[in-house]
């Protein structure tokens, strides 16, 4: 019996990649098919936001940090506007809060739904892609007849939001969530018993809570791990305190939880969007706020839960009307850092499947 | 525990290590030297009443005077939330790595070194991160920084 | 049979059978025109405009075309999204990959002239069209679907009026 002499090889799943969500390079060291060794280069999306906010006023770095995170762009606006809030002490009228709370969960389903027609496509069902795309052009439809714009909003305002919304927007809204909640037990019919699915995504990347925590991990890849942190309701903002929504969490961390987590936290945002459109109270849309804005001397750190995970932003003013340093942190930051923990001694299609199923933007990392 | 609580808890168990500032408007936020960052980190870190074991976000900062590292961290079972930063010289601005105390602190620190020059001591992996390889203009996130293709927004 | 209404005819058809006579650019550049393929490229947020596109109600398959996820078999780029110093080379060599008649769309206001992040910016290419020959540009930040299916039926125009010529070796 001959003996072959095996070795390794580099192989470079570049930063052009119909797989990598963005341009990430990973050179990944293989043994055959088994991935031994990970190493992911970024930077390739480093587009200076940073700098380019400490040149900006405060209005001006609004529509800037819409594209720190463009598929939930509504998140970054809030986030921005939650630190300015909270270093110049401005109170947000109710209707607005509401109004807030509306736009940020409909855009939470639609980064979910985004979600699920890319990880499908990338573990290889092309179906589900044309499926979820057709729901969020609904969800498009509502964006764009409250303020104009499909992808970058600039909607959330420091003191409030910019635009009420129009009469038809209630029932169009109802409408969208309704057909929009009875698709995702249709999709679950769809890939839940299949057994090519189950075969590629059970057991697959597990994850184990301790090490989820140590490096920063947050949102749904923590909660399909078995640790239960929601920052809505543990590190309070807003009025999520006033709505009745469970926060799924599920137990053994591979791939298939953090599908079907997601999956069930479009149902819980469907909830919390009925019940904000049936209390929705009249009145002002946005606070008292000086057009040329300059907060008190003063830094605060402040983190919203982004359909990511956490997002946050360190703001420190100097008491001018531009800030003297921003910096933006998104969930996928740390994520993609605990990609070669958990992918050692995998096969290559399974990297795909927990790149995927890690739902990572490469902006919030890059900036 | 209560944000009142945690201060009282930290002013009187550490407070040979960090001093208190003013200028946080809505979390605690404290000042340490560079020499008890590591002690501190890791105390913290391992309390029984605190378990600090979740790293927010580390971000350098160039204020005009001085640079700054700034620490944003979390307990996760205890649902608290604090800040501390170190205040560094212009010169040789040098600070220890936490790497051993939160996993996730890696690449903040790498991108800490990479755009303002600040040196960590004892991080395994301090190479080129997100500016090009071959990127010899300095550091772009320090306020003096400039280069012949950088174009400022014209004042309003 | 809508082909041959498309094409011109030179000649008469001959009793008892259809031949028609027509210049060999008029249907290769026809051909090439309705079944352009285009290269997934990416990277910022136009990308989720170009998929939005290529999906349900936008459909890009009526215009004849597919993405592709390899530089060969396409003849296309529809350059998506900021591209910064780093990108710069990769984007070079991926539209040296490809095989000639070839084509470039530069989509968004950030491929155009650096879009939002030209003051201010350390990082970021201000334009593509010194790194690689472009088409079409398609104004916006970032721009509409039907703005991009406008773009594309503009450059089925414009390949339509092309001549043999212009590929030849020199």
């Amino acid at each position: 019996m001959t003996e072959y002499r095996t070795e390794e090889y580099q192989i470079n799943m570049g930063p052009h990649h119909p797989s990598t969500h963005g341009v990430c390079r990973l050179l990944l060291t293989m043994d055959g098919e088994k991935v031994i060794k990970v190493e992911p280069y970024i930077g390739y999306l480093h587009r200076s936001i940073e700098k380019i906010c400490e040149n900006r006023t405060y209005q001006m770095c609004i529509p800037i940090l819409d594209r720190f995170e463009y598929v939930t762009a509504m998140s970054c606006n809030y986030v921005f506007s939650l630190a300015s809030e909270r270093l110049a002490a401005i109170e947000v009228p109710e209707r607005a809060e509401y109004l807030r709370v509306i736009m940020l969960e409909l855009n939470r389903i639609a980064s979910h739904l985004i979600f699920f027609g890319t990880t499908a496509m990338d573990i290889g069902a092309l179906t589900p892609f044309l499926y979820a795309l057709r729901e969020r052009e609904m969800i498009m439809d509502l964006f764009e007849m409250t303020c104009g714009q499909r992808l970058t909003y600039n909607y959330i305002r420091i003191g409030g939001v910019s635009k009420d919304i129009q009469e038809e927007f209630i029932p169009k809204c109802r409408e969208a969530i309704k057909i929009i909640d009875d698709k995702v037990e249709e999709y679950k019919r769809l890939l839940n018993g299949n057994p090519i699915w189950k075969a590629r995504t059970i057991g697959v990347g597990k994850l184990d809570p301790d090490l989820a925590i140590a490096y920063g991990a947050s949102g749904p890849i923590l909660r399909a791990s078995g640790v239960s942190y929601d920052l809505r309701r543990d590190d309070p903002y807003s009025i999520y305190d006033r709505f009745d929504y469970n926060i799924p969490t599920y137990k053994n961390g591979d791939v298939y939880d953090r599908y079907m987590i997601r999956l069930d936290e479009i149902q819980e945002s469907c909830k919390i969007v009925s019940q904000a459109l049936d209390s929705m109270p009249e009145g002002e849309i946005q606070a008292k706020v000086r057009p040329r804005f300059m907060p008190p001397e003063g830094e605060v750190y402040t983190r919203i839960e982004n359909s990511r995970g956490e997002m946050g932003v360190y703001l420190r003013s100097n008491g001018t009307n531009k800030p003297l340093r921003l910096k933006a942190r998104g969930g996928s930051y740390a994520h993609l850092q605990l990609l070669p923990e958990i992918s050692t001694n995998c096969l290559i299609a399974d990297l795909v499947a927990i790149f995927a199923s890690f739902d990572i933007i490469m902006p919030e990392i890059d900036r | 525990m209560t944000r009142d609580e945690l201060k009282t808890y930290l002013d009187s168990n550490y407070s040979d290590k960090i001093r208190p500032l003013d200028t946080g408007r809505y979390d605690l936020i404290y000042e340490i030297n560079a020499e008890n960052l590591f002690s501190f980190a890791k105390a913290i870190a391992e309390d029984e009443n605190l378990k600090f074991d979740y790293i927010c976000n580390i971000g350098g900062s160039d204020t005009g005077e001085n640079l700054e590292a700034v620490y944003s961290v979390a307990s996760v079972s205890k649902k608290l939330r604090l800040d501390f930063k170190v205040i560094l010289p212009y010169e040789n601005p040098e600070i220890e790595s936490v790497q051993k105390v939160w996993k996730g602190a890696n690449w903040h620190e790498r991108e800490m070194w990479e755009l303002f020059g600040i040196n960590i001591k004892n991080h395994n992996d301090l190479k080129c991160f997100l500016l090009p390889e071959d990127w010899n203009q300095g550091h772009p996130m320090r306020k003096d920084w400039d280069a012949p293709d950088f174009v400022r927004f014209p004042e309003l | 049979m809508g082909l041959i209404k498309k094409v011109p005819v030179y000649s008469e058809k001959i009793p008892g059978g259809g031949i028609i006579c027509t210049s060999l650019e008029q249907v290769l550049h026809f051909g090439q025109a309705k079944s352009l393929w285009y290269l997934l490229f990416g990277t910022a947020c136009c990308a989720i405009e170009l998929m939005c596109t290529g999906a349900s109600r936008y459909d890009f398959d009526r215009l004849g075309m597919m993405f592709r996820a390899t530089p060969r078999q396409s003849d296309l780029i529809i350059a998506a999204g900021t591209i910064t110093k780093k990108m710069a080379p990769r984007l070079r060599k991926l539209y040296d990959q490809m095989a000639e008649p070839r084509y470039v769309i530069a989509m968004g206001g950030c491929t155009i002239k650096g879009g939002p992040f030209y003051y201010d910016c350390y990082s970021v290419e201000k334009g593509i069209d010194h790194i690689v020959p472009v088409d079409i540009y398609i104004p916006g930040c970032p721009p509409r679907p039907e703005s991009l299916l406008e773009g594309c039926l503009k450059l089925q125009d414009k390949i339509q009026k092309q001549k043999l010529s212009d590929w030849q070796e020199k």
